[in-house]
């Protein structure tokens, strides 16, 4: 069960685990090509690959948003779980398929192993490379620190529009990862922002610019595993400490500029 | 009650929020079971309650398999460990006791404030513990819950609930004292 | 099977000290409402949490093992609260996923 992806349509995965399909009926013919099974966002975000299907048991709205930004094609709620606060919705104004099964964790991967070439999921890929000028296309946008019920709304936007621009899937994944890290940083840790989106002919850049108490020490910030977050945040899959990481694995450019008290800047930039 | 020497099992598991609102007018705290995510902060007469923790747990009843018996145990917030924070508390004797004979203690919470009136009774904590029982080995150790009445001073106490707060975070931490 | 078993059949490292049992079943959830709602006495416990808070939930539904997978790091405070509980906390690098296959191929079945 090594890293060699093959294909499978959902449909097939439906029938494997004789799920019930919440939302995406009609896309139940597309390919995914691998699994991804954690309650664990974070590491959905970290390490999941496009095109998988997510196996959870977290049915909040920030497992379908995750999941999204990941680029998968659809999330499978084990136990017989049912979406909470408004996923099944989200699901379905981004095109997302929604199941759920009975089946626990263990059965479900057991199952869709058996499907033949299913294959495993970890490690993201990050291709870099070069840079240019005049803008072709600027967009704003505003976040609010602590209103979580509209998190993840901002990088949803920022990638609709990148993808209706008609950007490489791959690149535009990279992109809503890290705004939307980005944005979750806003919500969590810091009173509100200005977004800018700015595409050039070689660059998509990204500038969070956001009033707040600011991060005092940004080396320390950057290291996998630091937080400050608490634990009301952490209850929603954030606040690991991989907030920042992600950010600098997805992108090409990562500049971070901070004054506590004042706010902090987040400047991530993508090579087109 | 019948003769029934009951086998108990889990029915009716929700899952759900517990939910920990603490008002910064009169520092009192409380608690509920949501089954969505709510962040709300709102006010009720002089109090502005904000919510200090939202935990992901489940609710559930036990149920006879032989004869259909329910207890319900709605008002069961959720079951926290002792770590043993202050050596002179009751639920630290206890635990301590019960320790020796491999029995492993929990303490039981129900929704606060009412809790504090109207604990959970002891009839149905030892119902819970029997239910705990009966799927373990016993022969290697045994599981005993208590009402956190015994708690000898709630302010000071610095046990952890098993729920899922941390569930995300790759690097644990500390968790928040809750009581 | 034994948790010995399981341990030498996939090559899982010991980070606890326990007395070795018999192992049936398996569990994969990274929820302690989960696995306190849905493991049974005997399951291996597959998870990527390493909070203290997993050996009181592991120890109430009476799982023969916790196995900690994607080689993440256990603090020393869940491996002192093992010992005391004489909970069983093994580790690997696989993932979850690929966890769940190996342990499939040695026969054992879900919880
Ligand atoms: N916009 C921000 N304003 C203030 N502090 C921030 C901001 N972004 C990040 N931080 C600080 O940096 C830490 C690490 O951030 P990150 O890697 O995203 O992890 P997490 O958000 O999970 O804690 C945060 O816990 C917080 O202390
Ligand atoms: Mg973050």
């Amino acid at each position: 069960m090594e890293d060699t992806a093959g294909t499978v349509k959902i449909e097939t995965i439906k029938q494997a685990l004789g799920a019930v399909v919440l939302e995406g009926q009609d896309r139940l013919n597309a390919a995914v090509d691998h699994v991804y099974a954690s309650d664990l966002m974070s590491d959905v975000l970290a390490f999941g690959k496009p095109d998988s299907i997510l196996l959870t048991g977290l049915a909040t709205r920030q497992a379908i948003i995750s999941a999204h930004m990941a680029e998968f094609k659809g999330v499978v709620l084990i136990r017989g779980k049912r979406p909470k606060d408004g996923a099944e919705q989200f699901a379905r104004d981004n095109q997302l398929v929604l199941m759920t099964t009975e089946m626990d964790m263990y059965d479900a991967c057991v199952r869709i192993a058996a499907e033949e070439g299913m294959a495993v999921t970890h490690a993201a890929a990050a291709e870099p490379e070069s840079s240019g000028e005049d803008i072709l296309f600027s967009n704003n946008f505003t976040i609010e620190g602590s209103d979580f019920a509209k998190a993840g709304m901002v990088s949803t936007e920022v990638k609709s529009i990148l993808k209706k621009i008609g950007f490489d899937p791959k690149l535009v994944r990279r992109v809503a990862i890290s705004t939307y890290e980005g944005e979750m940083n806003v919500v969590m840790h810091a009173k509100r922002a200005a977004v800018r989106l700015q595409v050039t002919p070689k660059v998509i850049e990204i500038v969070i610019d956001d009033e707040g108490k600011g991060i005092p020490d940004v080396e320390q910030a950057m290291q996998e595993g630091f937080t400050t977050a608490t634990e009301e945040m952490r209850a929603m899959g954030f606040g690991s400490g991989m907030g920042l990481p992600n950010i600098k694995r997805n992108s090409d450019d990562l500049e971070v500029t901070s004054e506590v008290g004042l706010g902090t800047t987040l400047r991530i930039r993508f090579f087109i | 009650m019948s003769e029934c020497r009951h086998r108990w099992e889990m029915a009716n598991i929700q899952f759900g929020f517990v939910v920990f609102e603490k008002c910064s007018h009169c520092n009192n705290l409380r608690t509920y079971f949501s089954l969505d995510d709510t962040w709300d902060e709102y006010r009720e007469g002089d109090c502005l309650w904000s919510i200090v923790e939202n935990a992901q747990t489940f609710r559930f009843d036990l149920k006879c398999r032989e004869c259909n018996h329910l207890e319900t145990f709605q008002d069961l917030m959720g079951l926290l460990y002792c770590t043993s924070c202050l050596p002179d508390c009751e639920v630290e004797v206890v635990r301590k006791r019960y320790e020796a004979e491999k029995t492993w203690v929990l303490v039981a919470f129900g929704f606060l404030p009412q809790a504090r009136t109207r604990p959970i009774e002891e009839r149905k904590l030892d119902i819970l513990s029997e239910y705990f029982n009966q799927r373990r080995d016993t022969k290697r150790s045994r599981i005993k819950i208590i009402s956190f009445n015994l708690i000898s001073d709630l302010s000071r106490c610095r046990g952890e609930f098993i729920h899922d707060v941390g569930m995300l975070s790759q690097e644990p931490e500390e968790r928040k004292h809750l009581l | 099977m034994t948790t010995k078993d399981v341990i030498e059949k996939i090559g899982l490292r010991c980070l606890s000290n326990f007395e070795h049992r018999e192992v049936e079943g398996v569990f994969v959830s990274d929820m302690l409402s989960d696995v306190m709602a849905g493991a049974k006495s005997g399951n291996l416990w597959v998870t990527v949490q390493t909070h203290k808070s997993i050996v009181p939930a592991a120890n109430l539904v009476d799982v023969s093992a916790i196995i900690i997978t994607s080689g993440k790091k256990v603090p020393q405070e869940t491996i002192d609260l093992a010992n005391q509980h004489d909970i069983a906390v093994l580790s690997t690098d696989l993932p979850s996923f690929e966890l769940v296959g190996k342990l499939y191929g040695l026969g054992l079945v879900s919880s």
